[in-house]
Order: structure tokens, then sequence, then C-alpha cells
């Protein structure tokens, strides 16, 4: 009994970092023979797993691998085109990889269309063994721009905070992971709590909100060089960070009279604008991606809703967006700025929400009780969001196209991600 | 009928032309890049140590929390019998200094959590002002969600953690 245990366990251990639960995808998927690449079998078959992996996430792909396949050809001449559209694959990838050095490897991937039968693409991506998780995310993308015509998230990376019980404390990690949730990196370590992470623009700083200092203060760390600087020095307290589209300015939520009011402030030359003037809450302020209007949730009408300001406009007063409900917050602008994503409260749960501007009603796109912290990838495919069931919280994506996914659990609290931009 | 079939014959045509043109304007894509290495480096946070209160002050404030309903900085009537006996203990000792800090059950969105707990310490703050305390005595912090003192997922657990301590 005690072997057949073990067995059925160091499987499941081995693969819990890549393994990640599709529950629906795309009704009319792309069909791909995903052909294992040519080279060492220890470093191909990561490249082959993660590729998968990466792909099914998206869910927009249906993904043959070899063992269903009539051939496995490994070039071009070998293909027989009218096998695979028997099968009803629409495109073959195949690929080898090579080392370059003894320091530096290669990866070739060719990709073919089986109804035109002709080679539609022909890359080559350089790096290191020991990153070869990132290579592979490299091709993922690569095939996902082939074959959509959209840019691959597979290389992005994504922040979070994670919270660990320790005997009397509890020690408070911001950290930054490959968007898969592999390759975990910890930017800061804490006894105090870290919230609100937010990416620069470019992705080489993040802000976010520690309380390392007693209350609550906004800080921006360079990811390189772990050189870290208040936002601005001020003796009351400061949150919810979240940077322009240009990355010269950094709205902020600030307590100056006591209440939460939303502030502008300008990184060149630290002048700060008040955006907000309220006595209710005003605060969870985000930009548009052409940087034009922001959004914030704000108490006014008597619970949280989401309003908009239009910078662009002389004397801009907040438009309220959402009316479903008593609690619309923490909205952030879909990529195209054709609408928003937000929590909202049906009944007594809480769901990430999408609402059309073009739209009077708004679709809830989750199920469990407690979903918070909505973040959309750079390409506006994929949401991330923090889900907590019995006490337990993690991380889970879906993507607008119907397919579900969950990251693989870790240890302690995982809350709050954050999508970077595009890294490739 | 013969229209239909008409249509259909065009439908073909126009989609074979497309596709034709699609196919000879088709050029293959050549990229060639290399994975992007950037560096991490890991902070520790030194946390600034909390000037601990003397032992008098401490016994005094012990059990001065109040609570608050859902998404709500309205002072209960039990909160005010509380900060009444605050009140006369600060108005009995001219040197106590106090600290409000307020918090907030861990439904909905962590910011307006803090902005929350925030307006639940201000709202108490209002009525030491209103009954004569000095507000140079008076500071006022948030914690939002992130310090429950009952970590269950229950309305039992929610109504204890929406709530100000004053120390």
């Amino acid at each position: 009994m005690k072997k057949i245990f073990i067995l059925f366990l160091i499987p499941q251990f081995i693969f819990a970092e890549l393994v990640l639960e599709i529950t629906k995808g795309s009704d009319d998927p792309f069909v791909i023979a995903l052909l294992s690449f040519d080279g060492k079998k220890a470093l191909t078959d990561e490249v082959d797993a993660i590729i998968n992996n990466d792909l099914k996430r998206t869910g927009e792909f249906k993904i043959i691998k070899d063992e269903k396949l009539l051939s496995s050809p490994s070039n071009e001449e070998d293909i027989n085109f009218n096998e695979f559209r028997l099968l009803g694959i629409n495109y073959i990838v195949m690929g080898v990889l090579e080392s370059e050095d003894k320091f530096n490897l290669s990866a070739s991937y060719e990709i073919y269309n089986v109804v035109s039968k002709k080679k539609i693409r022909t890359s080559k991506v350089f790096g290191i063994p020991n990153k070869i998780k990132q290579l592979s995310h490299y091709i993922s993308d690569g095939i996902y721009e082939e074959i959509t015509g959209i840019k691959g998230v597979a290389s992005t990376k994504i922040l979070y905070i994670t919270e660990i019980a320790e005997e009397k404390k509890s020690l408070y990690e911001l950290i930054v992971a490959d968007a898969d949730g592999a390759n975990e990196q910890v930017l800061l370590k804490s006894y105090e709590p870290i919230i609100s992470p937010a990416w620069s623009p470019d992705s080489k700083q993040v802000a976010y909100v520690s309380f390392e200092t007693g209350i609550a203060k906004v800080y921006i760390q360079d990811i390189a060089t772990g050189k870290r600087r208040v936002a601005i020095e001020n003796t009351k307290q400061i949150s919810s960070p979240s940077w322009s589209p240009n990355g010269n300015f950094l709205s902020m939520t600030m307590y100056q009279d006591g209440n939460a009011e939303i502030y502008i402030l300008n990184l060149k030359n630290n002048n700060l604008t008040r955006l907000t003037n309220h006595y209710a809450i005003d605060t969870e302020s985000s930009w548009s991606s052409d940087g034009s209007r922001i959004m914030f949730t704000s108490g006014r009408s008597g619970s949280p809703q989401l309003y908009e300001i239009k910078l662009r406009k002389y004397n801009s007063n907040p438009e309220r967006i959402t009316f479903e409900g008593n609690y619309n917050a923490k909205g952030s602008y879909l990529k195209n700025g054709d609408g928003i994503i937000f929590v909202h409260r049906a009944d007594n749960d809480f769901k990430i929400a999408l609402k059309y501007f073009n739209e009077n009603f708004i679709r809830p796109l989750t199920e469990s009780k407690l979903d918070e912290s909505p973040s959309i990838s750079p390409n506006g495919n994929v949401i991330i969001y923090a889900v907590t069931e019995n006490g337990e919280s993690l991380l889970s994506g879906l993507t607008l196209s119907g397919a579900k996914f969950r990251l693989p659990a870790k240890k302690g609290e995982v809350r709050e991600p954050a999508w970077s931009g595009f890294l490739r | 009928m013969p229209s239909i079939n008409n249509n259909k014959a065009q439908n073909f045509l126009f989609c074979f032309s497309f596709m034709m043109i699609l196919s000879s304007c088709s050029s293959m894509n050549v990229t060639e890049e290399r994975v992007y290495e950037g560096g991490i480096k890991t902070v520790e946070a030194s946390v600034a140590e909390v000037s601990e209160l003397d032992y008098e002050t401490k016994a005094i404030f012990a059990n001065a929390t109040v609570f608050f309903e859902f998404d709500s900085y309205n002072l209960t009537s039990k909160s005010i019998q509380t900060l009444k006996s605050v009140v006369s203990v600060m108005n009995q000792n001219e040197n106590i200094k106090i600290t409000l800090a307020g918090h907030a059950d861990e439904r909905g969105t962590r910011e307006y959590n803090l902005a929350l707990g925030q307006r639940r310490a201000e709202s108490v703050k209002d009525y030491f002002i209103l009954n004569g305390i000095n507000s140079s005595k008076v500071s006022v912090k948030s914690y939002g969600e992130e310090r429950p003192v009952a970590s269950g997922n229950d309305e039992i657990s929610y109504s204890k953690n929406r709530r100000v301590e004053i120390n």
C-alpha cells in the first residue's frame, strides 16, 4: 500500500510547478501539431512542456502532440500536409535546441500552415541554459503572435504579495515571477504589511505601499538594483500608487486632511496636483492606456462606485460609470479602452466583473465568494486575480476567450497580482 | 432560387480570389532574438521599533476598541459608551496621548478598506475633539484589512475586525 501511495505522489510533486488547471477553453480553437523539439532530451522535454502549457493557458489552442500524429517529420521535406489536414490540424510547429558554445544555446523553430502547405515563420531565439524557461516562453510568444496576430504574454512577469504566518508575526514578501507563476524572486521582505504593487510602464521599477514605518507609505523600487525611495516625503499616510502610461506621473491616494483624496505626482519635478475634492473616500486610481482618463473608486454616492475624470478637459468633473449593485471598486481600463474590469459585489459575494462602455449592464466573470485585485495582461486578453477560498488565497486567471486557469498553490497567502508590460 | 445560387457562386469566387491575393502577398516571417536577462535584487525592509506605552496607559486602554457596521464609519451607541470613558480618563490625565488605528474586515478591496479604516479612526477622533480633547493629543492611522484580530470568514469574525483600536 505504501509503495502505491508514493508512486501516486511523486509525479504530482514533480509537476506541481507546471500543471495548470484549464477549466474551459475557446469553442473554436486553433489546432496545432506541436512536434517535440530535437536536441538533448533533458532540455527539450522541459521546452516542450512549457510551450504546451503556455499555449494551453491562452485557451485559444488545441494542441496535438507526436503520439497522436500519423508521422513526426523533422524537416520540411518530410511533411505530408494532407496527413495533418485529415486530423483537422491548422498549423505545424517544429524546432531544434542546439548549444552555441559552452554558455549559450539557441532554439530554432518553424511554423507551417497546413492549408496553404507553406512555411509561414522561421525563428531563432538565443539564450542560456539556466534560463531555459524564459527561452521557452519566447518561443510560445512567437508561435502565439504568428498564429493569432496578437502579441503573446508568456514571456511577461507578474508581481504579487505573499503573507506567511510565523510564530508571532507574519512575513510579507513582494514577489516577481514569470507569467505562469514559476521562477519566483523576492523583491522585498518585511514584517509589516506590503500592499498595492504596481509596475512602471517600462517594467523596470515597481511602486507599492509598505507599512514598515508604522503607517502606509508609497515606495518606488528599482528591480535590478534594489534601490528604493519613498515616492514623496509626507507625515500622513499615502497609498494606492498607479503609474501614468508615459511613466512621468504617479497617481496616489493621500490623506492630507484625514480623508482619502487622489493626487497626481509629477515624477520629474515632484509637483503635486490634487485630482479629487470630496468628503467621501476617493481612492484606487488607474489610468486609461492613452493617459487621457483616470478611473477611481469613490464613496460619494453612499456606497463604493467607479468614477472617471477626463484629464484633457478643462475643469472636468468626475462622472459615475457603475450603477449596478452597492459595491463596485478597483477598476482598470481594458487596453483598447472599450470597457473596464473591476470588483463587483453580487449578493454577498465579491466577483471580478466586466463592463463595456457601449452596454448598460455588467458581466460577472468569476464565481467564487471573495475574488479581488484583477489585473489585465499587456495584450489585453487575460485577467489575473486573487481568489480566497476556505481562508486560503491564491491566484487565478481567465481569458476573454473563455478559458480559466489557476496558478500553482504557494505556501501562505498569495494576493494582489499585477501584470507587467511586454518584456520581449 | 437561381438568385441564391448566383450569390453562392459569387461568394465562392470572391473568397477564392481573396485567398489567392492573400497567399500571393504572404511572405514568411523571419525573426531572431535573444532572451532578456534582467537582474533582480532582494531588499529587506527594516521595520521601525514601535515605542511601547508605559504600563499605566496600557492598562487604561486595554479594552478600548470600538466596532462598526459593514462599509460604515458611524459610531454606534455602544461605541459612544466606550469613548465616553476614554474621554474621562484623558481629562483626568493631561499627559495621555493616544493613537487611533482603524481597521476593516476582509471583504471589499484593500485600498478602499484602508481608506475606510482611516475614516473610522477619524470618526473617533472627531468625537474626542467635540468632547474637548485637544487634537494634538490624538493621532490617527489605518491598517485597512491587513491586521485582522479574528481570522474566520463569517460575520462574527468580520464584525470583530471592523474596529478602531485606541492606544
